[in-house]
């Protein structure tokens, strides 16, 4: 065997009191494919960062060479040919594929010579085994092809190692084909390939060896001949389900609230249907890229469905705008507060107050700000929200706090209906089980639930039933109490499609 | 303790940093300029303020929903010149007529403006930029390039500007500083205490979450537009009642200025945060600045607006750094570390996989 192309030895890497990394160890050969897989916050991506200079580990060694090295950036990983390609490429939209692949070229100085370019671009694409034309805009390809110019512009530099961070997530089943093919070629011409997929059957198509992450610590590298699904699975998931995620179930009345009959959106997601009752929690599971998000929006009128029929407490509705949703008391609580949630340069107090503003307005049309002000204050004291008062800025919270100023503004509506979109993502353990213990008590009285997590104990803690959904499509409805991470991830992944178990 | 704290939100710190500014800007060119705080000035800021702060208004209800109207000047131009004529031609108008009319182009115009924006999708500092020459060369096709002179207006408005509400010591008030007050005050209220006001915010601040919670982004935008340009033909009255002589280049230049009184007084260019009354402190710290440097003998007059920009940019660094440290301050007492818990959580948020 010849030496390793990149080794890391022993990292670490804390974000203040979490450990995201522990003593993590592994080695890549030139010319090999090594799979990395891991659940969700299992590591992987901070592995990355720190394999191409994104992140300084804590403590540890990285090794190119046998020699020891220190990225102070991602330049110098660069330098040393190691580079990374994630889901989403980054590509410059408005410069043609010949720009963006030698957009960091540093060889040929600082005149530009478009023929040589042109021709050394035509070889590379060649390498690759591709044809597309190079002089359109990189606007114009689809996320595959911009994924392969992102993949040309890491050869150009003589790239030792390429990490490809979840590349085929969003991928046609056709692409991700060709995506592999190139992963291959890569192989064959040297490369050191770190292929992260949530998709297990291109790890065993394609890896000659697989490592297993969790919890920030190493589990195994091994060859994939060793390996089987499950065997790798069970690795992947297990950790004991802890005390934070005691299971407690709730008492489903009988009146259906909410009925979803063949919803769908063109090309985005299809045959959706499930039924949602009163005091009940129904979570959809599935992978990144499952589509649960966007089933949610249509419901929310974010993104109206194309076809299909939602009924409300019994009768067909049209829902065509948040407004309308909200009429019908639904919320949603986005996935990414920052972006679609909060105010972040405003108050508490005008957070909670957003979408219910209604409420606090006098027969005159002025605002009552008192009420408004007690209103939060009352939010901020039974959701426990962790602030000198609710008129300071949101922007000055915790990520936790945030999230449950974002909670409190969808509870002040008190919705029938509450779509909770990832609601823990990002948040430290004891805010998690805070949030646990609010969609409970939602639940509780009487509200009905509809939770989008990524988080397998978490869904298993939380559901009365589990609706897996995998790239567009309902793979089943499955019984809370008796479905396992395994049962469900056999369904997201598509390991399992003939026997449904409830 | 909600009330407490309400008073020494930032908000508020950024006004009374404001008016220690402009307390030292007054006492800096008292000991520069001979027989300088007198009515004389009081009289002289008062009347100029009344024109440009209530373009301000407007324009910062427009900054407040992340865009910029620079049509301003244009439609203060047009409805003076507009208002002019009618008077000219019909001197026995009733002057309640007069005003609502110059209220009412300015609204179509900011509706123009409005629709584009909001309905049609095009950037607003494109759009008024547009508008901007569209307006300019309506009025001078309009007015055929005639000017309005004081001669063919009727008294009562020749004699508005200097006519006073109250005269304090000899520090007159006039009615037009007044009328403008009263239009701060307004609009004041109806951002803090209507339900529209705080839409106008919530837009500012995050588009795509005041969406998700049900608001109407697209009429919120329009709304500012037309309030902004109703504003707009406002002043135009009272740049007519001001001027007498209006000729086509009527208010140029007014839009910039509006946006730096805006801007100094506070109100975040990339929208979401700013009070009108930070507006019309603004407006007034720029006009003290623009008639003292005219009188400051120290600086030439080619200099002045050198000078003028120089200290604009000086007062929004120092409010900037200063409210950013306070902000500093009040925070040691909580807990959490927003930045670590950013770094954090980012790098939690951009896990990918299962």
């Amino acid at each position: 065997m010849t030496s390793s192309a990149l080794e890391i030895r022993d990292i670490s890497k804390n974000f203040g009191a979490v450990k995201a990394l522990s003593h993590f160890t592994m080695a890549l050969k030139p010319g090999e494919i090594h799979g990395l897989v891991g659940e969700n916050g299992a590591g992987k991506s901070t592995l990355i960062k720190i394999m191409t200079g994104v992140y300084q580990p804590t403590s540890g060694e990285i090794i190119v060479n046998n020699t020891p090295i220190t990225f102070k950036n991602t330049q110098d990983a660069r330098d040393l040919g190691i580079v990374a390609i994630y889901q989403e490429p980054m590509v410059f939209p408005d410069l043609d594929v010949i720009e963006n692949i030698f957009i960091s070229d540093k060889k040929s100085g600082a005149l530009v010579n478009k023929r040589k370019m042109r021709s050394d671009a035509q070889t590379l694409m060649e390498r690759l085994g591709l044809s597309f034309d190079l002089e359109r805009d990189a606007r114009s390809l689809t996320l595959a092809e911009q994924q392969t110019v992102e993949i040309a512009r890491a050869l150009s530099m003589d790239a030792k190692v390429i990490v490809m961070d979840e590349p085929t997530a969003s991928l046609s089943a056709h692409e991700a084909r060709q995506l592999r093919n190139i992963a291959k070629t890569l192989k064959a011409e040297g490369v050191a390939v770190v292929y992260i997929s949530h998709r297990l059957e291109e790890v065993f198509e394609i890896a000659d060896r697989v490592t297993v992450l969790r919890d920030g610590q190493f589990i195994s590298t091994r060859d994939i001949g060793d390996v089987t699904t499950d065997s790798l699975i069970s690795e992947m998931v297990g950790r004991e389900v802890g005390e934070f995620f005691a299971r407690v179930p709730n008492k489903a009345r009988d009146n259906v609230r909410l009925r979803v009959s063949n919803l769908a959106r063109e090309g985005v997601f299809e045959n959706i249907s499930f039924d949602l009752r009163a005091g009940e929690i129904l979570c959809m599971a599935g992978l990144i890229g499952a589509r649960r998000t966007d089933v949610a929006l249509s419901i929310f009128g974010i993104a109206p469905a194309t076809s299909g029929e939602i009924d409300v407490a019994g009768k067909k509705v049209n829902i065509q705008t948040p407004r309308q949703a909200m009429k019908l008391g639904i919320a949603y609580v986005s996935e990414d507060r920052r972006k679609f949630g909060l105010l972040l340069p405003m108050p508490i107090f005008a957070n909670t107050s957003l979408a219910t503003l209604d409420k606090y307005i006098s027969s005159w049309g002025f605002l009552k700000r008192q009420a408004e002000l007690s209103m939060a204050e009352t939010f901020r004291q039974r959701l426990n929200i962790r602030a000198p008062s609710v008129t300071t800025n949101v922007a000055d919270l915790s990520g936790g706090n945030q999230q449950k100023v974002m909670l409190a503004k969808w509870l002040n509506m008190q919705p029938g209906i509450l779509i909770f979109d990832e609601p823990t993502r990002g948040i430290d353990v004891g805010a998690k089980a805070e949030v646990h213990k609010i969609i409970h008590d939602f639940a509780a009285e009487g509200g009905s639930v509809l939770l989008i997590s990524s988080d397998l104990p978490e869904v298993l803690a939380l559901a009365d039933r589990i609706l897996v959904m995998r790239e567009g499509r309902q793979m089943g409805i499955f019984d809370g109490g008796s479905s396992t991470q395994l049962s469900i991830m056999n369904y997201a992944t598509g390991q399992n499609i003939a026997h449904e178990v409830a | 303790m909600i009330r407490s704290r309400l008073k020494f939100s930032p908000q508020n710190l950024r006004i009374f940093g404001l008016i220690v500014v402009l307390i030292c800007v007054l006492l800096f060119f008292a000991t520069q300029i001979h027989n300088y705080l007198n009515k004389d000035l009081f009289i002289r800021v008062s009347t100029s303020v009344a024109i440009m702060a209530l373009i301000a208004i407007g324009q910062t209800l427009v900054i407040l929903t992340r865009n910029i109207d620079l049509s301003v000047g244009s439609v203060v131009g047009f409805s003076a010149f507009f208002l002019g004529g009618l008077l000219a031609r019909n001197p026995n108008i009733n002057p309640l007529l007069v005003v609502l009319a110059g209220v009412g182009f300015g609204s179509l115009f900011g509706m123009l403006n409005g629709l584009l924006v909001a309905y049609a999708n095009v950037p607003s500092i494109i759009v008024t930029l547009g508008t901007m020459a569209l307006y300019r060369s309506s009025l001078v096709q309009f007015s055929g390039a005639k000017s309005i002179s004081t001669a063919s207006l009727p008294a009562w408005l020749v004699s508005l500007p200097r006519m006073n509400m109250i005269s304090i010591g000899g520090y007159d008030v006039r009615v037009t500083f007044v009328i403008t007050l009263v239009v701060m005050l307004l609009a004041h209220f109806a951002l803090t205490r209507l339900r529209a006001g705080r839409h106008f915010y919530a837009v500012g601040s995050n588009p795509a979450a005041a969406r998700f919670a049900g608001i109407n982004v697209n009429r919120t935008v329009f709304l500012a537009f037309t309030l902004s340009g109703a504003l707009a033909g406002l002043t135009g009255f009272l740049f007519l009642a001001r001027f007498g002589n209006i000729t086509v280049v009527a208010g140029l230049g007014f839009e910039l200025k509006s946006v730096a009184s805006a801007v100094v007084g506070g109100v975040n260019i990339f929208g979401g945060s700013g009070s009108v009354i930070g507006a019309f402190l603004g407006a007034i710290l720029v006009d003290v600045l623009d008639t003292s440097l005219v009188r400051w003998e120290v600086i030439s007059e080619f200099w002045r607006e050198a000078v003028l920009g120089a200290l604009i940019l000086l007062s929004v660094t120092a409010d900037t750094l200063l409210s950013r440290k306070l902000l500093a301050i009040s925070l040691k007492k909580t807990k959490s570390t927003p930045k670590q818990m950013a770094a954090f959580e980012d790098s939690l948020t951009t896990r990918k996989g299962l």
